[in-house]
């Protein structure tokens, strides 16, 4: 190539398009790129950052403005900038680069707080802390998906840890009281589903303190309102059985 | 002189009046370790070309790369002067602040100190603290100035300029320990005064006369002072490897000009000059003009000696000093293009610095023996306790601290200052000797056989014999096996204790207690009289008995086995790992006290949090920090609630070797150190009367304020309805319950009564748990008066028309039920049995009943106390009372059994569900209103599609806590540091720049009575903290340390989601008040960290994105 060869088709860059298509036609807008979102979430208030200009077109690559008819016809109303954050708060947009890896980022956060959060270390029953967590998801290549939640994904991403560090979630300690006639049968029933048994009394009712996983507690719950109809309580003591305060290392 | 063997060491142990055990302190960089190798280097251990380059006993890689000693070694020393012969054990110590601990750990095992000072730098920071060391110790100091060479080379000053430094170095020194001298002495004077008071007010004497005087007019202290003609100074320059006190030049020139030795001493240093043409000394020769007699007599020649070394290089010159001197210098140093190398040669034998420093150690520095009874009594009372009122039998011990006699009947004491990892392969036990000629021999035949195994093996295996072949391979594997465990165990790090014997003879093999920091000699007085350690004695808490399995001599880098060690040695002890943490005492007799813990001047402050590089390594990183924290006198160690492992360090210095040691020593593994996370608490505040910018806000704003309100009332999703007044109310998604709920914030007292009487809640907590079961828990009669007397505190805290019976009504505290917030029930005809009722036992008032569902409106508070909305941290200091809770369901029973086995055969089907639903609530207004409670858990169950009812009403709870606390005005509370600030008067300023800087604040300033120190109070957020105390350290060169302990949560009083609203505060803040708003900084920080979502813009400035790709 030469030095300066003068282009005679001038590129858009910086410039992000949001489209929506109402009443069978097509509308566009010219946005600023990594501002449509922060729009959308309420971050960014000024509007003359986020649009290029106020105009309402067919085609933005194109420079075809949107006909005034038409616009009155879809938006009910002339006025370019009411039309524009129409289209801004509904319209569909490619997200850019910044906006998926900030986004992306987020979850991964959001999902090692979760996972941390959840779990202990079962030799010490402490926490692990978040950015050990973190390190521990890069190290098993673990992706975040976009569109599951960080709930799920947590949960998953629970699953594949344990294969690499010792980790697993924290028990939920119950209480669960009960009656005689039941207490035996139900025993046998709810022994699987039992990580540890704290405490059990059993003179004139079946009196437990148990550890369980807390995927079981559903399980747990709904078996006992069944089987004792009713007539058995069954109460949460802690939802995560953890080491509390400091301690000191001796 | 040739290399001490180690039988004549062990020769020399037993003879205490000629021990010395001292060690060096100084300023970091003044030359401690170079004096050392001099030292060593008399004792030929290592080559004296060397002395001072090797810094032999800087063993660690990272002290000998960045020059500087970071942690006490040992060696022990022979010495002959005038027929006598010493053994001197010399404790190196680090001088850089961060390591004072070690500093502590040495200078408590000695009974003398060897001061050094730069001759250049004079009393620096560290030197204060290293004088003031020894003497809160009571260890004698000698004073070495080292560094002369620095005067003459790079000073260039005249040997007149050089004298009148040195004259106010020494001044210096001397003004510090006068000034500890006169604090001392205050100090006692103050008591003194205090009892005579007390002894006043007892008699009732009304005239008191205060005596003014002081004291100090009474109290002698010449003997405390350097000075060269007491001889415990030396002049030196340890590089360059010559010394020498006044006392050799005063017995050479007393031969040379016919004065006698002992006037010559007294006027060698000072106001004298020497009459040339009367011979005579006369007084006055600064006044006169003339050169003193130590200019003329000593620093001329030492001054001409490097001008003609050297400055000029004058062979001639040299020659003829060195006949002169009476002096053999090798033709190789003659030759040498280094001038210093000859200079060393010279000096080295013309005024060798181990003679001159090692003869006034003997000479000036007390033996073990002559141990002062001042100083054993403060060794032996331990904390505030006062000697006397230590049982009977240990008081006598004293005496055999006094005798220091190494009897086989002397009481064994010794006391352990430290703890320090040795490789394994170090320990003499595996260290690799010369073979003697019979294992040669073996050997030999060894491999021969081997050999001829082999050989047979080969032949064999050409003849089809499977069998044979086996043999020699498993040999191999089991070899291979049997080094594989070798070097298992080489891995294993080793402790030796450092330790000195102070009475009685300690023995390989011996039985002995091991007594801990905190042990108590008046339980051992229970036990057997004349018991031994050799018997099985009933536990004692922080005592052990254990054998002494080795014994070491050390020798700085190496160690040599012992049999046994003597009264008034320095040794190791090793295999006592599993006993002793960090200090302790050992001693065959259980009467003796535990030694008094050591003053350590820095404390603890740098924290950071340590984790593996790889998650699955973190067994090893917790074993290898618990191996750290033994080995180190000074780190600490802690895993935190949150599961992150703190370690606690002296100093960035400090720091860096622990990182080091963990890394390549103790854990092996690859680690990483960060920020330790900061904790923060939310609250909410009443609505602030004043403005950001001080203004009052008029009705005027007020009606802006109550306009924002209503705004943001539009972000509230469908269901929750909140009023002007706070309260918010909340339906569950099934539309059966709803709740009403309001935030209010806490007195300040109440927050801080509930968070001091965690226990006591907990303990009601369990109480109420067990009545609900219909039991009772058993509570002693002096918890139940603690909880009457908290219940009486927390009523005269809550006055007013608002808390009017609020105590009463508390229903829990949170979160984890022993918090401090609050659940207030409010509900209009609903009693129910109070959190007190362990109070009431004995009243038996109506049983009150507890509604349905009371539970889970609890738990939704614990939850939403657990994590508040605005970074999930937990709350403090609010309480939520329940205004309104209406239920409108209720099933009869029978029906309710048939649809709970329909909804679990046929889960998702909704529709189903919902028809039961309504059934339900067609009943509901039929039901009685008085149901048992098991018959609202099958209520309860009824499983529509929004999951079990309980849980939905957590969960609506817990969101209704959430919105009522977000519709007042929230704060975040920053955890504070308390932070105490030992500062001179010239740092004063940078100190106040350093804390206002970090958002500190300062309480009070004080000066400390009889020194120049003041004394700073100041809090200081937890979140600044980060490099704080190395900030200081560095601003004000090392004068002031802090020292940090939490002390309580403080409200940050700025509004984390505050905007400018008048005219003023734009003006102010601008427009988007993002500068100044800490708050907002901190949260947005935190949500950051737990991947919250941030109210910030990803890109700020949308224009000036890079826009352009290239020329396309």
């Amino acid at each position: 190539m030469s030095i300066f060869t003068p282009t005679n088709q001038i590129r858009l860059t910086n410039v992000a398009v949001v489209r929506m298509k109402k009443a069978g036609k097509r509308f566009e807008i010219a946005c600023y790129k990594n501002k449509v979102m922060s729009w959308r979430s309420g971050a960014e208030k000024d509007l003359d950052e986020v649009l290029q200009t106020h105009t309402v077109f067919v085609n933005v690559s194109k420079g075809q403005v949107a006909k005034r008819d038409d616009l009155s016809s879809a938006f009910g109303t002339e006025d370019l900038t009411e039309a524009c954050t129409q289209i801004l708060a509904k319209g569909e947009l490619q997200v850019s680069d910044r906006e998926r890896q900030s986004q992306l980022e987020h979850m991964f956060r959001d999902i090692a707080t979760i996972v941390a959060e959840k779990c202990v270390n079962p030799e010490t029953k402490r926490p692990y802390t978040v950015i050990l967590i973190e390190r521990a998801m890069k190290d098993i290549h673990f992706s975040v998906k976009a569109n599951k939640s960080t709930k799920q994904q947590a949960l998953e991403v629970i699953k594949q840890l344990q294969q690499s560090i010792q980790i697993q979630r924290a028990h939920m300690r119950l209480r669960f009281v009960l009656p005689a006639r039941d207490g035996k049968r139900l025993k046998e029933k709810l022994r699987p589903l039992i990580k540890t048994v704290e405490n059990e009394d059993f003179t004139e009712q079946l009196e437990m303190v148990c550890l369980i996983d807390p995927g079981c507690f559903r399980d747990i719950d709904e078996l006992i309102r069944c089987e004792t109809k009713g007539k058995g309580t069954l109460e949460v003591l802690s939802l995560k059985d953890v080491e509390e305060g400091d301690e000191k290392l001796e | 002189m040739g290399h001490t063997s180690l039988e004549k060491i062990i020769a020399l142990q037993k003879k205490t009046p000629h021990i010395r055990n001292l060690c060096i302190l100084a300023h970091v960089d003044h030359g401690k370790t170079t004096l050392a190798d001099c030292l060593v280097a008399s004792n030929g251990i290592i080559s004296s070309r060397l002395a001072g380059k090797l810094r032999y006993l800087d063993s660690r890689e990272d002290e000998q790369i960045r020059g500087i000693t970071m942690k006490s070694s040992a060696i022990s020393l022979h010495y002959t002067t005038g027929g006598n012969e010493y053994l001197i054990n010399l404790i190196d110590s680090p001088g850089h602040v961060d390591f004072s601990s070690e500093v502590s750990t040495a200078v408590r095992l000695c009974d003398g100190a060897i001061v050094v000072v730069d001759a250049v730098e004079g009393v620096c920071p560290q030197t204060q603290v290293v004088l003031r060391q020894a003497w809160l110790e009571n260890i004698r100091p000698v004073l070495v100035i080292n560094k002369i060479d620095r005067l003459i080379v790079e000073l260039k000053l005249t040997s007149q300029e050089a004298y009148t430094h040195l004259q106010k170095i020494l001044e210096q020194v001397n003004a510090v320990t006068g000034s500890l001298f006169t604090s001392k002495v205050l100090e006692e004077r103050a008591e003194k005064d205090a009892e005579a008071q007390s002894s006043c007010t007892e008699n009732g004497s009304g005239d008191q006369v205060y005596d003014w005087s002081a004291g100090l007019e009474e109290t002698d202290d010449s003997d405390l002072y350097f000075s060269p003609d007491r001889g415990n100074v030396v002049f030196a320059s340890a590089i360059d490897g010559w010394g020498f006190s006044i006392h050799q030049f005063a017995e050479m020139y007393s031969q040379k000009m016919g004065i006698r030795s002992s006037v010559l001493l007294k006027t060698l240093w000072g106001d004298f000059y020497l009459n040339a043409k009367a011979k005579k000394i006369m007084k006055g020769a600064q006044s006169k003009g003339k050169k003193p007699l130590f200019v003329q007599l000593v620093l001329d020649n030492i001054w001409s000696m490097y001008d003609a070394v050297v400055t000029r290089r004058d062979k001639e010159k040299v020659e003829k000093m060195v006949t002169s001197l009476g002096l053999k210098v090798m033709s190789r140093d003659l030759r040498h293009s280094d001038p210093k190398v000859l200079l060393s040669a010279i000096c080295s034998q013309w005024l060798p610095v181990s003679q001159a420093v090692l003869s006034m150690v003997c000479e000036k520095l007390p033996s073990p023996a002559e141990i002062s009874a001042e100083r054993v009594e403060k060794l032996m009372s331990v904390g505030a306790r006062r000697f006397d009122s230590l049982p009977e039998q240990t008081q006598e011990l004293k005496k055999a601290f006094l005798d220091c006699s190494a009897d086989e009947t002397a009481p064994v004491i010794v006391f352990v200052s430290k703890m320090f990892a040795v490789d394994s392969k170090a320990l003499p036990q595996n260290k690799q000797r010369p073979l003697t000629q019979e294992e040669i021999a073996q050997r030999r035949e060894q491999a021969r056989q081997r050999h001829a195994e082999r050989q047979a093996a080969n032949q064999s295996a050409e003849s089809p014999g499977a069998g044979c072949i086996a043999t020699p391979i498993n040999r191999c594997i089991t070899e291979a096996l049997s080094v594989k465990t070798a070097v298992e165990e080489d891995n294993k790090e080793h402790f030796v204790a450092f330790a000195r014997v102070y009475s009685g003879v300690l023995r390989k093999g011996q039985k002995v207690f091991v007594l801990g920091p905190k042990y108590d000699p008046s339980l051992a007085l229970r036990l057997p009289e004349g018991c031994s350690a050799a018997d099985v004695l009933p536990s004692v808490p922080h005592m052990a008995c254990c054998t002494v399995d080795s014994l070491y001599l050390l020798m700085g880098r190496e160690l040599e086995e012992l049999d046994e060690v003597p009264t008034g040695n320095v040794l190791g002890i090793g295999g006592m790992e599993e006993f002793i943490l960090k200090s302790a005492t050992i001693s065959t007799s259980p009467s003796c006290p535990p030694f008094t813990p050591l003053n350590f001047e820095a404390t603890p402050i740098v924290r950071v949090a340590v984790e593996p590089k790889h998650p699955s390594e973190m067994p090893k990183l917790v074993r290898g920090m618990r191996l750290l924290n033994q080995a180190d006198p000074c780190a600490e160690v802690l895993i935190q609630e949150t599961g992150e492992h703190v370690l606690v360090t002296a100093g960035e210095v400090h720091l860096q070797r622990c990182l080091d040691d963990l890394r390549e020593r103790f854990a092996k593994i690859e680690i990483s150190a960060s920020k330790p996370i900061i904790p923060f608490r939310e609250t909410v505040i009443r609505p602030p009367k004043v403005d950001m910018v001080n203004e009052d806000m008029g009705k005027q704003q007020k009606v802006a304020v109550i306009h924002q309100v209503k705004e943001e009332q539009t972000k509230y999703p469908e269901g929750v309805q909140v009023d002007s007044t706070g309260l918010v109310t909340l339906t569950t998604p099934n539309k059966m319950a709803t709740v009403g709920v309001r935030a209010i914030p806490l007195p300040e007292e109440v927050t801080r009564l509930l968070e001091d009487n965690v226990e006591l809640i907990r303990t009601m907590e369990q109480f109420s748990l067990f009545a609900w079961e219909d039991k009772t828990l058993d509570i002693n009669q002096k918890i139940l008066e603690n909880i009457q007397e908290f219940k009486v505190k927390l009523e005269s805290n809550l006055q007013g028309r608002k808390w009017r019976g609020a105590v009463e009504r508390i229903w829990a505290f949170g979160p984890r039920r022993c918090g401090p917030n609050i659940l207030l029930n409010s509900v209009e005809g609903y009693r129910r049995p109070s959190v007190w009722q362990c109070l009431e036992r004995e009243k038996e008032t109506e049983k009150a009943e507890i509604r349905d569902f009371d539970n889970s409106i609890a738990s939704g508070f614990q939850l939403a106390t657990l994590s508040g909305p605005m970074c999930e941290e937990p709350l403090m200091g609010v309480c939520f009372s329940v205004e309104t809770w209406d239920m409108k369901l209720s099933a009869p029973l029978a029906q309710q059994d048939s649809i709970d086995e329909d909804s679990q055969t046929a889960e998702p089907n909704i529709d189903n569900q919902n028809e039961s639903s309504d059934t339900h609530e067609t009943n509901a207004s039929s039901a009685s209103s008085n149901r048992s409670r098991s018959g609202a858990e099958a209520a309860g169950s009824s499983v529509d599609c929004y999951g079990p009812f309980s849980g939905q009403l957590i969960a609506a709870m817990k969101e209704a806590c959430r919105y009522a606390f977000q519709a007042k005005p929230q704060r975040l509370m920053a955890a504070m540091y308390t932070c105490e600030i030992m500062a001179t008067a010239e740092v004063l300023g940078r100190v106040y720049a350093v804390l206002s800087k970090r958002e500190g604040r300062v309480l009070q300033e004080e000066m400390k009575e009889g020194t120049d120190m003041f004394i700073i109070k100041a809090v200081l957020p937890v979140a600044e903290s980060f490099g704080f105390a190395d900030e200081i350290r560095k601003r004000t060169s090392g004068l002031a340390s802090p020292q940090l302990v939490f002390s309580h949560w403080e409200v940050i009083s700025s509004d984390p989601f505050w905007v400018p609203t008048t005219e003023e505060e734009y003006l102010h803040f601008g427009e988007k008040a993002d500068s100044s708003n800490q708050a907002l900084k901190y949260m947005n920080a935190v949500r950051r960290r737990k991947g919250l979502y941030v109210e910030e813009k990803i890109v700020e400035h949308a224009e000036k994105q890079r826009t352009l790709s290239k020329n396309k």
